[in-house]
């Protein structure tokens, strides 16, 4: 091989990798019919408040692909792009940029907010119940501690496990927690496995093991401690600087209120639940009532502010997360969080709501 | 002209140039992801790198590397072993034994096309979800369809017939044949197919363990990527590399040690 060729081989591979690196980022936007449009894109995975965007779409408010508009795009002038994929997938797409908004819970935005900085712009669901410590066999908390509970480490199942004992006056370090994939946890439940004594999981896995498994009983949940595991929409600071940026996170809660006021309405409700069932698992109908009531909405721009002006939440809860995360080496650093603080790493701005409720 | 050979030098500097592009390409995406946002995490530049190695290497922030290494390790060692003996048995019967064959095969062969990160669900099922069984049942049964054809197919087609007949004729008994003649020529074979199953077998041990381990490569992998602590992400997926960069060689090397005469 000539020294010639040597040079266009290194040439030529070194161009395939600068052309490999464009970014499918809508951060440029122009997507949209007019070409003017700004564009946002939302990641979502399968929970009961945020299926919501899955029916929006359904109920053709909000067009999920790029370049259609849905009813409230239009209304709006934007277009969302919305984007289906596994909880994870949907963190670490935020975290990666690819996308501008995601669906997660309060505690799993701190990590992302280290790299990004981000504002939590709607409070979609807080979960009264829907974390549940399931068990076979073991009736009391003294009996817990000699079997391990199964359940994602570093997530709000953990979290809930802790603060749960905590309320019961146990001290957490007694019991016993082990990772495990809480489809899998709650599968090896329903089998019947020996050794899957009790698990912690979230829905649908709670009311599908408490409906598959004999014997199986809650031993506590997340009513224990409402509103401190909280499910949100969380937008990059500086996607939403840019222009639009402020009208398409506007469109996005107003789809997220006219579901739930869909829910609201008893002519619509039981279709409605249906659509969001069928989007979050096999659950039916019946079933699905006991998911909302578990996963508590917050179905108007009312409840969504109340929440996220309330001292309890600003001065107790999120410190309390913040320090939770930090002892269970979920963060190197802590983030600053702010509410209404334009500087903060996450900032809770209610004012997005705000607008909302006064175009309405 | 193709396949025209090139002097050894140039393929070593060729090989150093691959990886270079590779990193240079890397730093320079890396780069520019700092420029948009100073405090990117998702690509980490060396300074975050070095913060994660030090992580690594202190085992601060709940990671402890070598207790990740020792339990995927483990797992993957127990589950190829015993994989490949299973297949080793299985394989040979069937390729000596046309009873054991038709008997087998069929269901082997269907078997052998089920992807077993598809069937997850029914060996959580079968082999429960906690302790080092399920480990071992995935990576066991799921490189064993595919060796044990493998096997088969060289016990009959590298054995030539005129060997047999040879061995026969000077008094060996069916056991002696088996073991003395055809074991001896398709050794190289089977470690051969062995070494190209490491590559499944990590497959199957690294989803396992992404859905229920609390040690282990999957494990940490799918724990700091939700955290999004990318540095250590990158540098698993490095060592993990490297482990099975390691592996192929030894087993190179194994055959060498073994089956001199097969070469290289």
């Amino acid at each position: 091989m000539t020294r010639l060729q040597l040079a266009t081989c290194t040439l030529l591979v070194a161009a395939c990798m600068v052309g490999c690196n464009n970014k499918r980022s809508t951060t440029t936007g122009g997507g949209g019919p007019g070409g003017e449009t700004p564009v946002m894109s939302l990641a979502w995975s399968e929970y009961p408040s945020w299926s919501v965007f899955g029916v929006a779409h359904e109920k053709g408010l909000l067009n999920k692909d790029e370049g259609a508009q849905g009813e409230l795009e239009k209304k709006w002038g934007v277009d969302i792009v919305l984007v289906q994929a596994d909880y994870d997938t949907c963190l670490s797409e935020y975290g990666n940029s690819t996308v501008d908004a995601v669906c997660m819970t309060n505690m799993d935005s701190l990590a992302p907010s280290l790299g990004r900085d981000s504002v939590a712009i709607i409070p979609t669901s807080t979960s009264v119940g829907a974390d549940a410590c399931i068990t076979v066999g073991v009736d009391s908390l003294e009996a817990l501690k000699d079997v391990p509970t199964y359940g994602l480490e570093k997530s709000v199942s953990q979290y809930a496990f802790e603060r749960c004992l905590e309320i019961e006056g146990a001290n957490p370090d007694d019991y016993e927690f082990k990772n495990m994939d809480p489809a899998v946890a709650a599968q090896g439940m329903q089998t019947g496995d020996a050794n899957v004594k009790s698990i912690m999981v979230w829905n649908p896995f709670v009311m599908q093991t408490l409906r598959d498994r004999e014997g199986a009983k809650r031993m506590f949940d997340s009513s224990k401690i409402p509103e401190e595991i909280i499910d949100m929409v969380v937008v990059s600071k500086s996607k939403l600087a840019e222009p639009g940026g402020e009208k398409c996170a506007c469109a996005i809660l107003d789809a997220f209120y006219q579901v739930n006021a869909m829910l609201a309405d008893d002519a619509e409700r039981d279709d409605t639940l249906k659509a969001l069932g069928e989007k979050f698992s096999s659950l039916g109908v019946e079933d699905m009532e006991v998911v909302v009531k578990e996963t508590q909405m917050y179905a108007t721009p009312k409840d969504g502010i109340e929440l996220f002006e309330k001292t309890e939440f600003k001065d107790k809860t999120m410190p309390m997360v913040v320090d939770f995360c930090s002892a269970h080496d979920m963060l190197d650093e802590k983030p600053s969080v702010g509410f209404g603080d334009a500087d903060a790493q996450l900032n809770f701005d209610a004012s997005y709501m705000q607008k909302v409720q006064e175009g309405e | 002209m193709i396949r025209k050979p090139i002097p050894r030098l140039h393929r070593i500097v060729l090989g150093i140039v691959g990886f270079v592009i590779l990193l240079a390409g890397y730093s320079w995406v890396s780069h520019r992801a700092h420029v948009e946002n100073p405090r990117n995490k998702t690509l980490p530049n060396f300074s975050q790198f070095q913060e994660g190695w030090h992580r690594i290497a202190t085992g601060e922030g709940g990671i402890e590397f070598w207790a990740d290494v020792t339990a995927s390790a483990s797992r993957l060692a127990i589950g190829v072993g015993a994989g490949v003996l299973l297949a080793f048995i299985i394989g040979l019967a069937m390729g000596c034994f046309p009873v054991i064959e038709s008997l087998l095969m069929p269901p082997l062969a269907f078997f052998a096309k089920i992807p077993p990160t598809a069937m997850l669900a029914v060996y959580f099922v079968f082999f429960g979800v906690t302790g080092i069984k399920i480990f071992i049942a995935l990576i066991a049964f799921g490189i064993f369809p595919t060796l044990a054809q493998a096997i088969t197919q060289a016990a009959q087609k590298d054995v030539d017939e005129h060997t047999l007949y040879k061995s026969y004729t000077l008094g060996a008994s069916n056991f002696e044949v088996v073991w003395e003649v055809v074991l001896k020529q398709i050794l190289p074979r089977i470690i051969e197919n062995a070494r190209l199953q490491i590559g499944p077998a990590m497959v199957f041990l690294i989803a396992a363990e992404f859905a229920l381990a609390d040690q282990g490569f999957g494990y940490t992998l799918r724990m700091q990527s939700r955290l999004q602590n990318m540095n250590i992400v990158y540098t698993y997926l490095v060592v993990l590399g490297v482990f099975g960069l390691v592996i192929d060689w030894l087993l190179i090397l194994l055959r060498r040690l073994m089956c001199p005469w097969f070469g290289d």
